[in-house]
């Protein structure tokens, strides 16, 4: 069963093993920071602080909570053991079938509230993560929860935001994001304000939907209840309709201003780079603060690769590329974004004879349309495990023509993904960018009995009876079990 | 005691000495408040001798990098919370 709130999803670490707590005091202000980042760096478990300096006790915060695979699949209620590419198909089995949420009176994250001239949110125990980001970042593991106005659409999406002063924060929700469509569209055109919450320490499978690039107009709510096997339970803010879940530990309900702005980052990103902050960052006024008794703040001190982003957000890429390939009738198998490619890079399984130029540039072309937030495409044949690296490496070695297989192509504003370190820092504060496309499969028109190389492997190279034999006499041939 | 504050530049070139200048500054009192941000209106100097009576000025490129060097920093007055323009405004007036 998957876990029902934060606190029971620590309990599940704790049974497997995979969570540390640590009870002596440490520092917000760079120390919990660099124990999350160094726990990462040497694939750790997920760490709880448990007293945090210069806060009551009680107040805690937790990062890392899906930064292996084996928590992701703890926070899915399955064996930490499962296979990746099992993980991958039991989330796209559930995600494929959402539930809608129900609406809750009140919830746990209802236990405090504070609203008004009370508010101050250098109550919350909120880390300075890197020395040189410019601020304490109180969204980083945590989710934004905003409305259309017009189709009621409410959108979840995991967007960066750190303290500007006791009363806002501002962050940079990256232009193209839904967030930014919505606040543009819908709320600066008409010089509104936009309601906006900010949920910290839901349910890990809420967090983990709100990274998923989930399609315009669908409630992230609903995804999270199919990955949880049960409906999400929502309750309204205290200062506006918008509805959160109600086993949050903290909720930050506030105002976006559609004409006021504050300085915003820099901040150590995803990609595993730090790049320029912003003049002119998301500035959202404060109005209440709910919070559970003994709040847990949940955080993810960013980096390189592995962490939560990472490795879980990746996973909720490759699916969501997965869907719209589909949904487009590509004729795909899988799709994998493997975790040091930070979502940067895609490798993409076409069906058997199903490759060549034509459909690795169509597949290029659906998952890049709106927005390139990944700018590398691998495409390979069936014959290729896309969650293999090293064959698909082979594959890219020895398919990809220098000149016939590689296809790169200058993006305009705003597709282009502002956080690529590659890109120089006109081309980010831009959105604009470039796509290359390598295209790892035989061309279509090969005739396969004389033109298309024969595979040299113990699968493709000798008779079925033979690899019987040989594979039944292995262990009594003096080797190990096969893999 | 002089106080400590945290301003970012896109390039150090940027930053006007001796006259009156609008800045974000960060408080690095240490504490719950550190980091705690205000616009104020101040003069800088990248000499402390040249502004004895300043508190001390850390610098960060726009990417989080440190100038060795601090410089000293006499806030005049502190303006309003937030300054007046719009989300993503940079971005915008790039893609124009």
């Amino acid at each position: 069963m998957a876990s029902k709130d934060l606190r029971q999803f620590i309990k599940d670490l704790d049974k497997t093993g995979d969570i540390v707590h640590i009870k002596q005091s440490v520092d917000w202000d760079l120390e919990v920071g660099a124990i999350g980042r160094h726990a990462y760096e040497t694939e750790g478990p997920a760490v709880l602080f448990e007293k945090i300096k210069d806060y009551p006790d009680g107040f805690r915060i937790f990062g890392g909570l899906t930064g292996t695979f084996r928590r992701v699949a703890i926070a899915l209620g399955l064996d930490p053991e499962i296979p990746v590419k099992e993980l991958y198909k039991e989330y796209e089995r559930r995600i494929n079938n959402p539930i809608k949420p129900v609406i809750v009176d009140t919830g746990p994250c209802k236990e405090n509230i504070i609203v008004g001239d009370d508010v101050d949110l250098y109550s919350l125990p909120v880390p300075y993560i890197h020395e040189g980001d410019g601020g304490r970042y109180i969204g980083t593991w945590a989710f934004e929860v905003t409305k259309d106005p017009d189709t009621k659409w409410s959108n979840w999406g995991m967007y960066r935001f750190m303290i500007h002063n006791k009363r806002h924060i501002v962050g940079w929700p990256r232009y193209s994001s839904h967030f930014s469509m919505m606040l543009h569209g819908k709320y600066v055109a008409q010089k509104k304000a936009m309601p906006m919450a900010l949920v910290i320490g839901a349910d890990p499978l809420c967090d983990l939907v709100a990274t998923a690039p989930i399609a315009i107009n669908a409630d992230e709510a609903d995804y999270a209840g199919g990955l949880a096997l049960e409906p999400v339970e929502l309750v309204k803010c205290e200062t506006s309709d918008l509805l959160v879940p109600a086993n949050a530990e903290i909720v930050i309900e506030g105002e976006v201003y559609p004409d006021r702005t504050a300085e915003e980052g820099p901040f150590g990103e995803y990609p595993g780079y730090r790049m320029e902050g912003s003049k002119n960052g998301v500035l959202c006024r404060i109005k209440a603060i709910t919070h559970r008794n003994s709040p847990i703040f949940t955080m993810i001190s960013l980096g390189i690769p592995p962490d939560d982003s990472s490795i879980a957000a990746s996973m909720t890429a490759a699916l969501a590329m997965k869907r719209r390939l589909i949904r487009h009738e590509i004729p795909i198998t899988e799709v994998y974004v493997p975790p040091y490619g930070v979502t940067h890079i895609a490798v993409i399984g076409v069906k058997p004879g199903a490759g060549g130029n034509a459909i690795a540039k169509q597949i290029r072309d659906v998952l890049t349309s709106r927005r390139a937030d990944c700018n590398k495409f691998i495409v390979v044949d069936s014959d290729v495990d896309p969650f293999d690296f090293n064959q698909v490496i082979h594959a890219f070695a020895t398919k990809c023509h220098p000149m016939r297989g590689i296809f790169v192509e200058e993006i305009e504003a705003p597709r282009g993904n502002a956080l690529t370190p590659a890109y120089n820092a006109e081309e980010r504060r831009a959105y604009r960018g470039a796509i290359a496309l390598f295209d790892c499969t035989w061309p279509p028109e090969l005739n396969v009995i004389n033109e298309v190389p024969v595979k040299n492997s113990f699968d493709m190279m000798f008779p079925e009876e033979l690899k019987k034999k040989v594979l039944a006499n292995w262990k009594a041939f003096g080797f190990k079990e096969n893999k | 005691m002089k106080k400590e504050y945290l301003t970012f530049t896109p390039d150090i070139k940027n930053l006007k000495e001796n006259q009156e200048v609008k800045l974000t500054v960060k408080d690095l009192t240490p504490g719950p408040r550190k980091y705690d941000a205000r616009i104020v209106k101040a003069i800088l100097s990248s000499d402390s001798k040249r502004l004895p009576e300043g508190d001390v000025l850390h610098v960060r490129s726009w990417t989080g990098m440190r100038y060795p060097q601090t410089w000293a920093i006499k806030i005049l007055k502190e303006l309003e919370e937030t300054e007046a323009g719009t989300p993503h405004g940079e971005t915008i007036n790039a893609q124009k």
